[in-house]
């Protein structure tokens, strides 16, 4: 099902196309020269010391962060131009974030179809029939009712996915999304995550998560001190990495 | 992730009774009963002329609420948008917002009273009550200014990247997100500030509104009887504030409710 040919760098229908994008953080150079296209259907594993802006990285495909110079086409459509709807093209990419951030205010059933009732103006039992799918998906339907305080990490993170997938993005963004999980709960996120690429989403995922990367991805990008050194098949990544700072990070982690 | 919500302190109002406090013999039920206590000792054994006084205040009960309502309505939204603006990252919005708050904040309640009252009063012609109101909301808008900046502040930021990552334009999210949370927080202080604001209504008395106060004083140039009269509305006011904070306390204590495990 998922695409076999990872050559991300020949890409011909690239749905999030990143080109010779530059970040500062006033004079700290978060992001250097990075450029990066990613296939519909793709799935594109980043990885990294911290502090090496992958994850800076990931929130310029959604603007979370604006960047200096450069340019970003999500879905043929410029992020960064003051005259394309931002919003609109939000709405497309979901993003599943490190500390979850479920809206504390609302039940479970609540946060999946805040977005779909406000925004896609769905009536509210076909919002609440999509939201128990997804929530049978990962594993919530019994939590529908509880609030975020009332559950574990993990059920948290696996709400915030279908909260992301309530709105039937192209593309899912995933920032560190097992790095605030107690080791125990990891394995049921990524379990949702690995179902959710089988399905053929579109997905970037910053993670420290090695097993993941393996099994997953069509495509490691390494990243370290603002800049991709590296774009790899996984087994070429991790059994033969090119570049010197790969061979240490590998080092470092394995 | 934070565990705790955050609370904001404000130091001015009555003590808001904690709803967990199960004891028997707390502050407020010591205040409140006591106060009550009194007030029927006093009418009762002392109805000369206690229950002459107690005949002559509802009128400026109803004042003194009607002053309190219309004036915390007005500061709520004056607030509302002086909170907003402070956090806005348009300079116009924000630095009107800063100037309205730092000079509100820096002249005495009493002084701007006599200034809408009097000053105003020559270039248009108000009713004194319309007056009042708009002189007490305006001065307490800015107080609420700084509550609703807090508390919008006190909501994580990943709340709101959520929100816009969903696809949420600011107004949306503020409305949706933000605002719902912050109001658990700013609750509390604007509880407080209510009560202060009814205790400070006691000021309009000066210029020609009849509430509590000013009934009373006319009572006691009248009668002469300063002490008792003034014994009564330090009662009654006391009541009415007692009653006030429980119900704030309660109401924050529901609010709380999907905080709870």
């Amino acid at each position: 099902m998922w695409n076999t040919d990872s050559t991300i760098m020949n890409a011909d229908n690239p749905i999030i196309s990143i080109q010779k994008v530059h970040k500062f953080f006033g004079t700290f150079k978060a992001l250097d020269d990075v450029s990066l296209t990613v296939n519909a259907g793709q799935k594109v594993v980043v990885l990294g010391p911290s502090g090496s802006g992958k994850s800076t990285l990931l929130r310029t495909i959604n603007r979370l962060e604006t960047i200096s110079s450069g340019s970003i086409i999500v879905d043929g459509q410029d992020v960064n131009d003051p005259g394309s709807d931002i919003n609109r093209i939000r709405a497309e990419v979901g993003m599943v974030f490190q500390s979850f951030n479920l809206f504390r205010h609302k039940s479970v059933l609540d946060n999946l179809t805040l977005a779909p009732i406000k925004l896609k103006k769905e009536p509210r039992d076909q919002a609440e029939h999509h939201a128990m799918k997804l929530l049978e998906k990962v594993g919530m339907v019994d939590k529908a009712e509880s609030y975020p305080v009332q559950l574990s990490g993990g059920q948290q993170q696996r709400v915030a996915i279908a909260r992301a997938l309530a709105m039937n993005p192209k593309i899912m963004l995933f920032d560190e999304p097992t790095s605030a999980l107690d080791p125990e709960m990891i394995g049921e996120v990524l379990d949702v995550m690995v179902t959710l690429a089988r399905e053929g989403m579109t997905m970037v995922v910053v993670t420290h998560e090695m097993g993941f990367a393996r099994e997953v991805a069509d495509s490691v990008v390494f990243m370290d001190e603002g800049k991709i050194l590296e774009i790899a098949p996984p087994n070429r990544f991790f059994d033969h990495p090119v570049h010197e700072r790969s061979r240490r990070f590998l080092e470092q982690i394995l | 992730m934070r565990d705790k919500p955050v609370v904001i302190e404000v130091g001015d109002g009555a003590a808001i009774p904690d709803p967990r406090d199960e004891g028997l013999f707390t502050a407020w039920r010591i205040s409140f009963f006591g106060t009550l206590a009194i007030i029927a000792y006093l009418v009762v054994f002392r109805p000369d002329p206690y229950l002459d006084i107690i005949k002559f205040l509802p009128d400026g009960i109803v004042v003194t609420f009607q002053v309190t309502f219309a004036s915390i309505a007005l500061a709520l939204v004056l607030g509302l948008i002086a909170g907003l603006g402070r956090i806005s990252k348009n300079t116009f919005f924000n630095l009107a917002a800063s100037t309205y708050i730092e000079v509100v904040r820096g002249i005495p309640l009493l002084v701007q009273l006599f200034y809408i009252y009097f000053a105003l009063g020559h270039l248009v012609r108000v009713p004194d009550m319309v007056a009042a109101i708009v002189a007490m909301g305006f001065c307490y808008g800015a107080y609420m200014g700084e509550v609703f900046r807090a508390g919008i502040l006190s909501i994580d930021t990943g709340q709101t990247e959520a929100s816009l990552s969903l696809g949420f334009n600011r107004s949306q999210t503020m409305r949706y997100v933000v605002l719902p949370q912050a109001w658990r927080t700013i609750l509390p202080p604007v509880g407080n500030e209510f009560i202060a604001l009814l205790k400070d209504t006691s000021l309009v008395s000066i210029l020609a509104v009849s509430d509590i106060l000013r009934r009373g004083r006319e009572f006691a140039s009248e009668s002469f009887l300063y002490f008792e009269t003034y014994t009564m509305i330090a009662l009654i006011y006391l009541v009415i504030t007692l009653i006030l904070s429980k119900i704030l306390s309660n109401v924050e204590h529901r609010l709380n409710h999907y905080e709870r495990r």
